[in-house]
């Protein structure tokens, strides 16, 4: 059967005439799909608000209060591991000085000194081995092998970029 | 300045009783548009506190020239959307989930028949509902239960206007197929019941 203008009529809602109001008529007492159409137009204008059930304001209190009763504990949680972070790396830090502290200001300095010189050193160890790895390393790998770490790079990238957006898309703090 | 800014304002600055005033004001569209989107009273109860939790927690991010009820019930229709995928990958079984409470007619009303009627209307609605794709769901009961315009749902649900109403457009067409398809059903249960048995 053909729907059409009715049920372009019945989507859209616009005024009709009096002939239009009669045609659209007549065709609704032949049509099941349009008849289902009309109701479903009429359900959804007449069925109300659901409610929810009494003293929700009260129940949202008590769930307010839990949230930011467990929030203030992880934020507790959450200082106490980070000052240990911060205290342990300061001990590391000032070691040396911690050692020697009933050594003379001199002696402190040069034994300061030499830990942070030794440190650096450390580093620059480190540092020089990485540049050596990644002058011969490549020798030893194919091309091939390349290629497919270069693509797998930048798949994950992508997942990456995919899942930044996705996440950023269904924030709690939606804007309007 | 309105009640309803003097509030947010309030709770802005850390005022509990301000952001009650809000919940008590807008439980009701919130709670809907979750009870229309989930399809259970508790699961919508839920996600209705969850909601207002969400914007209590964000309110800071709320933009105060911009209608605060849009921002609501965008928060709510994430949520719920959210927690439809959640489901729909969760091992729960899903008859178990759809188990909806069953309302009984109220024998007090003027008319119980119409009543009865109205709750039928209800709740085959609902069942057309839970057919629909969640952002269509969400884009629905926005535009029918809310009030809300083509650019405000639009906003809400992060969609282009056009694409809004292709949407709208859509979930009815499917709405009124899925209400065809239980009509059908139902006369077929009707012309069997003086036999009882399809075998007669």
């Amino acid at each position: 059967m053909d729907h059409r203008p009715f049920e372009g009529w019945l989507l859209n809602n616009p005024s009709l005439t009096a002939d239009e109001k009669r045609q659209l008529d007549a065709h609704l007492k032949v049509c099941s799909s349009c008849i289902a159409l009309a109701e479903v137009n009429l359900a959804l204008k007449s069925v109300k608000l659901a409610a929810p059930a009494g003293g929700f304001t009260d129940r949202f209190k008590v769930r307010l209060e839990v949230r930011k009763k467990t929030l203030r504990r992880r934020n507790f949680w959450g200082f106490l591991l980070l000052a240990g972070c911060v205290l342990a790396a300061l001990t590391l830090i000032f070691w040396p000085f911690l050692m020697g502290i009933s050594s003379s200001p001199v002696e402190l300095l040069v034994s300061w000194f030499g830990a942070l010189l030794s440190f650096w050193s450390t580093l620059e160890a480190m540092a020089l081995a990485g540049f050596l790895l990644f002058r011969i390393v490549p020798g030893f790998i194919p091309v091939y092998i390349w290629a497919i770490f270069l693509l797998a790079g930048c798949g994950w990238g992508l997942v990456w970029v995919f899942s930044f957006i996705k996440i950023t898309k269904i924030s709690q703090g939606v804007k309007p | 300045m309105t009640d309803e800014m003097t509030w947010i304002v309030q709770a802005k600055n850390g005022n509990d009783e301000g952001f009650t005033n809000l919940v008590e004001t807008y439980q009701k569209p919130v709670y809907n548009l979750c009870y229309r989107m989930l399809g259970e009273t508790e699961a919508a109860e839920d996600a209705a506190q969850e909601t207002f939790l969400k914007a209590y927690q964000n309110l800071a991010r709320y933009d105060v020239e911009r209608s605060f009820a849009t921002w609501l019930l965008s928060i709510a229709a994430h949520h719920c959307i959210d927690r439809l995928r959640r489901k729909k990958f969760s091992s729960f079984s899903i008859d178990e989930d759809e188990e909806g409470q069953t309302e009984l007619p109220d024998r007090s009303a003027p008319d119980p028949e119409d009543e009865a009627v109205k709750k039928q209307t209800r709740e085959r609605l609902q069942d057309c509902l839970q057919s629909l794709d969640p952002t269509d769901r969400a884009a629905v009961v926005m535009r029918y239960w809310q009030d809300c315009s083509e650019i405000e749902i639009a906003r809400a649900l992060k969609l282009t206007v056009p694409a809004v109403k292709s949407r709208l457009h859509r979930a009815r067409r499917a709405l009124a197929d899925s209400w065809e398809e239980k009509e059908k059903r139902m006369h077929l249960r009707h012309e069997r019941k003086p036999y009882g048995s399809p075998a007669f």
